[in-house]
């Protein structure tokens, strides 16, 4: 069984897909989806440039095999924006500057997405502390949460 | 990373016999987040993959009077954080898994991978260890029960037979009413410890009656710090105590030396750590905690 076919759901479209048991879910997704916005970055867990959400919750799709996500909801961050309109929290990354090069801001903006999930209304401290698996190597953090802070709050009807 | 066969058993006893079968040539996956790295730097080679996410028997938190928390092998430290049960019996554990590496992490890794793979500059043995923890191991052929000190023998190395997997976590009930797991990280980016100490401790006011430290990341294996448990039972905790046994603890350690910080380097900040932990659980001001979270 070198190989497997997995049933996974990607921003809302079935695949069925027969992939090579060693194929990482990054590569997966950017080489055979051709969903080129989730970054490789350190590929070695660190830097949270990979970042999905996998059944809601936020994984690095560097650690992890296509094959775990067999059956499972993968959204990246091209599955953020509803059509033409953008989410809120990329909304807020462009308004308030929350990127230099971008490179990183797909994973910023997923694990943004599943921190306001879980907290609609969160501190600058609990953002800063939700981020401590992404790195930005250019233009720091300050931007960044403030972009979490303005898309927290307009995600909350202000 | 290699070529190899995934493998997806769907009872303990299936996987069990995959494991005497491939032995040698197998790697078990829970989580997988620390195989990966394993996997894609060859440092192992399998051609078999077992995948336990199959396997039923290895998930879910239970609590039983008797036996204390049981926390399936497959439980995320997400999961285990986020438990009303691990919350109310074992704060201290749910607390450290809660500040664990870091949130994509806590998704995917698992607390009975993170033992099994025995890595030092992790955090739960020694939280599991200061709190009296046992392993449960399973395989074909039976069960056997192990302490978290009997489990975790060295650098990389547990007691794990070939044909055995980790079913269960046990933390039997105890009489502390109080405890933290610290941590000393040499930067904010970095989610491995350098240094970490689970203090358990049962305090009467200001008197410490009885008390688990166990330091770990630091050294190879988690270490009791037993004359520093032995000098803080029974004491009224001042500033001085704390300032002792932290003195104490710290001399008894061999801590290990490698890129990521000196052996003396680690020694000096399990004293901070220790020092600052124990002031904090008996109620001792103290400055700002720099990288101490």
């Amino acid at each position: 069984m070198k190989k497997k076919t997995i049933e996974v759901v990607v921003n809302g479209k079935a695949h069925r897909t027969e992939v090579a048991a060693r194929r990482m879910l990054s590569d997966y997704l950017r080489d055979d989806l051709f969903l080129t916005g989730t970054k490789r970055g350190c590929e070695t867990g660190v830097c949270g440039a990979c970042s999905v959400l996998m059944d809601g919750e936020v994984v690095k799709s560097c650690l992890s095999l296509a094959v775990q996500a067999d059956g499972h909801e993968i959204t990246t961050v091209e599955g953020l924006a509803f059509g033409n309109e953008l989410h809120p929290v990329q909304e807020a990354f462009m308004k308030h500057g929350g990127l230099q090069c971008g490179y990183c801001t797909p994973g910023f903006m997923i694990m943004a997405v599943a921190l306001l999930n879980e907290k609609p209304d969160p501190s600058e401290e609990e953002i800063r502390r939700g981020l401590n698996g992404n790195l930005c190597r250019c233009t720091g953090y300050v931007g960044i949460v403030e972009s979490i802070m303005a898309a927290a709050e307009k995600m909350r009807g202000h | 990373m290699r070529e190899f066969d995934y493998l997806e058993p769907a009872s303990i006893s299936e996987a069990s016999e995959m494991l005497a079968a491939h032995a040698d040539n197998c790697r078990m996956m829970a989580g997988g987040t620390a195989l990966m790295l394993a996997l894609r730097q060859r440092m192992v080679t399998p051609t078999h993959v077992i995948s336990l996410q199959g396997i039923r028997e290895l998930r879910g938190i239970t609590y039983d009077d008797k036996l204390g928390l049981r926390i399936g092998a497959l439980t995320k430290h997400s999961e285990l954080a986020a438990s009303a049960l691990a919350r109310k019996h074992v704060p201290m554990l749910a607390d450290m898994a809660s500040r664990l590496a870091n949130p994509q992490v806590r998704n995917q890794g698992s607390i009975g991978g993170n033992l099994c793979y025995a890595d030092p500059a992790t955090d739960p043995p020694s939280c599991l260890m200061a709190l009296g923890a046992e392993v449960v191991l399973r395989s074909a052929k039976g069960s056997r029960i192990l302490k978290v000190e009997d489990f975790v023998l060295d650098y990389f190395v547990t007691a794990l037979a070939a044909e055995e997997l980790v079913s269960e976590i046990r933390v039997p009930p105890s009489s502390f009413n109080a405890g933290y797991h610290a941590r000393f990280l040499r930067t904010a980016a970095e989610h491995r410890p350098l240094v970490n100490l689970a203090v358990a401790t049962k305090k009467n006011g200001d008197i410490c009656e009885e008390v688990h430290l166990v330091a770990g990341a630091s050294t190879a294996k988690p270490t009791r710090l037993r004359k520093a448990e032995g000098y803080l039972k029974g004491k009224s905790i001042t500033s001085r105590v704390s300032a002792e046994a932290a003195d104490i603890g710290a001399s008894e350690i061999e801590p290990i030396s490698d890129l990521r910080g000196d052996g003396e380097f680690r020694r000096s900040m399990l004293r901070v750590v220790a020092r600052r932990t124990i002031r904090k659980l008996f109620g001792l001001s103290e400055g700002t905690e720099k990288n101490v979270a």
